[in-house]
């Protein structure tokens, strides 16, 4: 009994180890898509000068750790041959919306630089979007 | 005069105090993800969690029995240890989902940490549940809590499309599996069971005889219907507002704050994050006693905060070290909102074991006397076990089914 038991949780563990499809692209891609968004509204409001610094501030750096951790996942993982390009395409993504995050958590108050951040996620928002339509 | 003053105030206390992070979670992710379609689902559990919290509370005026001492009187010895390992394991996560909530709602504020906010947050709910008188605990709370209106005149300001918001009280028998995850989901997270727990073991805290029937009667039905009022603003709310962005899966609580940010700027903004702050923090208190009065009615302890905390240090003991338990898995970076799916989800299969000693001794003329229920309570009673029942099974299917409604 002791045996199969272990035999099973082997069997699922190698599960987990195979190549990244589609299916496990997919939330990653929808978490990206989220994020974006989520960070387009906040830039919204800092650029209209409608929220508080701080939470900004800290709002933009829980949505970025997030998209960073969408990143380590999908450098980690080898993709399948049917979705390599949407791979990278994803990692792409990952570092730009992380990047556009980064800017409204560094500069929270400042409403020019947000308006540019909020155009800025709101295209790859569009990006991440198509590209689950794609998965 | 003073009774109704008594259940205004009681009223207004369970309006703010109804709603906690399992309800802000899934009522925004559910109208984020479904707009209105799952919202017939909201007063199906208030409805349930009425029934209930009047049940509980009127046995607790009368028989001065609360639910754990039901559980120890109706089960056997192996079947009451299970209730309670089952229910202490999940108030205790809860608990812990509660303390990250405030960590994060109050780095929103100050942004400095949220693991240095985890600790904050514990400390001012301690300091609360030492400093203040029981009733005082649940009116402070309760009252702040109101701040979650903003919510409601959110989804008002919002102009919500009323038609559909309409075809949203019926249910769609043809619905896809994580519309079904959503309303079990919704469910689960109004009959919660720590509310049940608190709610009759404060009926004994008060000191509830047959003269506070009305009381109780009034402060579950109106309190817990105005809370689910503003439960279901939040869901409108986050409809109108992140449906349309594309936010359909807001994985954090500043994204269901940016809801009342959207049409109020920073003061809907603030207001939301005071809201939530004292909802989550009653929520914290209640939690962690009801943890406590779990093993001490099961354990035949002396319990409650009447006795003051030195007067019982089993209890008193118990209480911190299920605080600091709560503080401990918090303090690992969990994630609240995870936490809190799996804390609402996984509750569901306890539910029954929570619910039916209350349902029995409601029923039980020789413990209720003139005061049992009456047809309707009795009906309702049995039907709603039978849907708690259903859910039980059926929730963590749909939990991995859906993946966790994503």
């Amino acid at each position: 009994m002791f045996n199969l038991v272990l035999t099973v949780l082997f069997a699922v563990l190698l599960c987990g180890c195979g190549p990244m499809r589609a299916d496990e692209l997919s939330p990653s891609v929808d978490t990206l898509a989220f994020s974006a968004a989520d960070g387009e509204l906040l830039a919204r409001d800092v650029a209209r000068d409608r929220t508080k610094t701080t939470f900004a501030r800290a709002h933009a750096r829980e949505l970025g750790e997030a998209v960073d951790h969408e990143a380590e996942k999908l450098n980690d993982a080898e993709p399948a041959a049917q979705v390599g390009n949407e791979k990278a395409e994803a990692s792409a993504l990952a570092d730009e919306i992380s990047t556009a995050l980064g800017q409204l958590q560094a500069s929270p108050g400042d409403e020019q630089a947000a308006r540019k951040t909020q155009a800025q996620l709101s295209k790859l928002a569009e990006r991440a979007d198509r590209l689950a339509g794609t998965l | 005069m003073r009774t109704l003053f008594q259940v205004a105030l009681g009223v207004i206390a369970a309006i703010g105090g109804f709603v906690d992070i399992g309800d802000i979670v899934f009522n925004a992710q559910a109208g984020a993800t479904l707009r209105y379609a799952a919202i017939w689902a909201v007063p199906v559990g208030v409805l349930g969690i009425i029934v209930f919290a009047e049940m509980s509370g009127r046995v607790a005026a009368i028989a001065k029995k609360p639910n754990f001492v039901l559980v120890r009187e109706r089960y056997g010895q192996r079947l009451s240890l299970l209730t309670l390992v089952t229910s202490l394991v999940l108030t205790v996560l809860t608990l812990a989902a509660e303390l990250g909530g405030l960590g994060f709602i109050l780095n929103y504020f100050f942004d400095v940490s949220t693991s240095f906010f985890i600790v904050v947050g514990l400390l001012l709910t301690v300091a609360a549940a030492i400093l203040l008188p029981f009733e005082g605990i649940e009116r402070l709370f309760g009252y702040a809590g109101l701040a979650l209106l903003v919510y409601v005149a959110a989804s008002l300001k919002l102009d919500p499309n009323w038609s559909e918001l309409g075809r949203g009280l019926i249910p769609d028998a043809k619905s896809s599996a994580v519309y079904w995850y959503f309303v079990v989901g919704l469910m689960a997270a109004a009959f919660m069971p720590y509310e049940i727990y608190f709610y009759s073991s404060g009926g004994i805290e008060e000191g509830w005889t047959e003269r506070d029937l009305t009381v109780n009667r009034l402060n579950s039905i109106v309190g817990f219907a105005l809370g689910g009022v503003l439960a279901v603003g939040i869901m409108v709310a986050s409809a109108q507002v992140l449906f349309p962005a594309g936010i359909s899966s807001p994985e954090t609580v500043g994204t269901v704050a940016m809801v009342a940010q959207v049409p109020y700027g920073e003061i809907g903004l603030v207001l939301a994050l005071l809201g939530m702050l004292f909802a989550i923090g009653g929520a914290t208190i209640d939690t962690a006693f009801s943890a406590g009065y779990n093993l001490a009615q099961h354990q035949g302890w002396k319990w409650g905060k009447r006795y003051k905390l030195s007067g019982e240090p089993r209890f008193s003991l118990a209480l911190a070290a299920f605080a600091l338990i709560g503080f401990a898995i918090a303090s690992t970076g969990v994630d609240p909102v995870e936490l809190t799916e799996y804390a609402v989800i996984f509750s569901v299969p306890v539910l029954p074991l929570t619910y039916l000693p209350v349902l029995i001794a409601g029923n039980d003329r020789a413990v209720m006397g003139p005061h049992v229920n009456g047809l309707l309570a009795r009906a309702l009673g049995w039907g709603y076990f039978a849907l708690i029942c259903v859910l039980a099974v059926a929730a963590p299917i749909l939990f991995l089914a859906t993946n966790g409604g994503s």
